[in-house]
């Protein structure tokens, strides 16, 4: 496990190495906050609803993506995965050291919006049910996106490569969720619009939680999802050797 | 320390390696040499535990590389030609790094302080890696493999792209670090490994070809010596003289002497000496001689032997892939 700290201290540290993750975070935080600030003003609800019912989509698209397009293309590209690889650490725990790394800067960058809920409590009364609950959605659906997001970027050497890739199915998942992109989906193949709806998407199951329905079903499905997705990478990575 | 047996590497369709055995005792000095795509590299990179051999078998240590890669991986530190790094460390981050990954614990300190040492490090010890010459980044992935103190040490190309006067420092390091350490290190610069190991196992095209010391290496190429002598005669003169020797196995003339003067290359077998014979003929004839020298082969010589008769077997044109001697302290 101290293998895991080991390389979790120095992803964390290369996060701010490079501008990168700063702009992508501001964005993140900026495009956020001024969506909700759209819907805030206009209906006037101290609720986050329309927050959370966009979150999905501007961390499956945007930041997820720019977070986790290094942890492994960036080795790829210097080649330095040659001598990572040949550390004595097993590769799981790098694996889990590098997604541990990207999923606190992850939350460091979601703490950004606490501003919301704080405006809320001094405007009105929110009931605080959903913002925990979305919160917690938030947290365990990116974990679940770094680890595509990882996966993904354990193949190419090109970091924008892993990023439009990453953005693409982190994006499906998203969209596949909504009700009228599986009634489209259903209008060419019958069937497999509700198909995906109700097994792949994940718009669903972060729905039920950011509602305040803590159900340990979609706790479950986040995950395992999530650890299938390091468990992979690290065999793709062993994979490699032959 | 380090056993290959029957080890083949294919990556696709390409063969790496093809039967390649080899056994390395604690101590030694190897040093791997081949022409560019020899499978120099892939040797290695099964060795580190990096790539897996397609099938064969090899230990390090009594560890096999599939069963036991972090056992085998504690014992080596590895410097690979692509000298990869993060650009955007600075020295003493990567080491810090570096030691903290090796487990190095409570000896972090004294390690670290000989590397910096030993690989002369102290002046770019708070610079950006990005930013260092290709000399210090060489130098900070040394260091990188030798900071854990490592029984084998595998360094891919260690010289590439340096300046002579960096070469002879690394080449003194290597020497230095040789008395308790099994080294190996490949290079297609050949004085190198002449003057620094042990061992030369020439490799060509997946094959190991030629393994033994220099200078069992040169007589594995050429059973024969030569002679070059030069006197003031007539050429016919030489020629009749050198027909009553006997053993000569070939004469070649110097066409370029200068008028009244001849010379000749006779070639012989290493185990007969020519000298007593050459010495009597000159002095029956009273010639004047010019010049009377050995030949000695070069390292270079027989490794364009070596792959050349490789080479033949599939076709002449693999002969004129090998890097000509200029172009050696280039990149591959």
């Amino acid at each position: 496990m101290n293998d895991v700290a080991i390389i979790f201290k120095r992803e964390f540290r290369a996060y701010f190495y490079s501008p990168i993750a700063y702009v992508f975070s501001v964005i993140f935080i900026v495009l956020n906050a001024s969506i909700y600030m759209f819907h805030f003003f206009f209906f006037g609800n101290a609720d986050m609803r329309s927050f959370f019912s966009t979150l999905p989509l501007v961390i499956g698209l945007i930041f997820i993506p720019a977070i986790s397009m290094r942890l492994w293309s960036e080795e790829n590209k210097l080649g330095t995965i040659e001598l990572l690889l040949t550390l004595p650490m097993r590769t799981e725990h790098i694996v889990l050291g590098k997604f541990l790394a990207s999923f606190v800067f992850y939350l460091i960058a979601l703490a950004g919006t606490l501003t919301i809920p704080i405006i809320l409590i001094i405007l009105g009364k929110p009931d605080f049910g959903p913002i925990v609950g979305g919160y917690f959605g938030a947290m365990l659906l990116g974990a679940f996106f770094l680890a595509i997001g990882i996966f993904i970027s354990g193949f190419f050497s090109d970091q924008i490569v892993s990023l439009i890739i990453t953005s693409l199915v982190c994006g499906f998942l998203v969209l596949i969720g909504w009700q009228y992109v599986p009634m489209v989906v259903d209008g060419w193949i019958p069937g497999m619009g509700e198909f995906l709806y109700n097994y792949i998407g994940v718009t669903r199951h972060f729905n039920d939680i950011e509602r305040g329905v803590i159900d340990i079903r979609n706790i479950i499905y986040f995950l395992s999802f999530t650890s299938l997705f390091l468990f992979l990478n690290a065999k793709a990575l062993e994979r490699r050797k032959y | 320390m380090i056993e290959l047996q029957n080890v083949y590497k294919n990556y696709g369709l390409t063969k790496a390696l093809i039967d390649v055995s080899f056994s390395i005792e604690k101590g030694e000095i190897i040093g791997f040499v081949g022409p560019n795509g020899a499978g120099k590299s892939t040797a290695m990179k099964i060795i580190t535990t990096y790539t897996a051999p397609t099938s064969g078998t090899a230990t390090i240590g009594g560890y096999d590389v599939l069963e036991n890669p972090l056992e085998v991986r504690k014992l080596i530190g590895y410097l690979p030609e692509t000298v990869p790094l993060y650009s955007d460390m600075l020295v003493n981050e990567y080491l810090e790094f570096i030691g903290a990954a090796r487990h190095l614990n409570g000896q972090f300190k004294q390690r670290y302080d000989w590397v910096v040492e030993a690989c002369g490090l102290q002046p770019v010890l708070k610079r950006k890696i990005g930013v260092l010459s290709k000399g210090f980044k060489q130098r900070t992935c040394l260091a990188q493999a030798l900071i854990h103190d490592p029984d084998v040490l595998i360094l891919d190309e260690p010289t590439s792209g340096l300046d002579p006067l960096q070469i002879i420092g690394i080449r003194n390091l290597v020497r230095e670090l040789a008395h308790d350490k099994t080294i190996i290190l490949s290079t297609h610069i050949l004085p190198e490994v002449s003057t620094i190991a042990d061992r030369i196992l020439v490799v060509n095209e997946g094959r190991i070809v030629a393994d033994g010391s220099f200078e069992d290496l040169v007589q594995q190429v050429t059973d024969r010596n030569s002679i070059y002598i030069e006197v003031r005669t007539t050429k016919k003169d030489l020629q009749s003289a050198v027909q009553s020797i006997s053993d000569v196995e070939e004469v070649i003339y110097n066409d370029e002497t200068p008028k009244g003067i001849v010379g000749c290359h006779l070639y012989f077998t290493a185990k007969t000496d020519l000298l007593p014979q050459i010495n009597q003929i000159v002095r029956e004839r009273s010639w004047d001689i010019l010049e009377f020298q050995r030949e000695k082969l070069s390292l270079e010589d027989s490794f364009i032997r070596l792959t050349k008769s490789r080479g033949n077997d599939s076709g002449e044109d693999t002969v004129n892939t090998e890097p000509s001697p200029d172009e050696e302290g280039g990149a591959e």
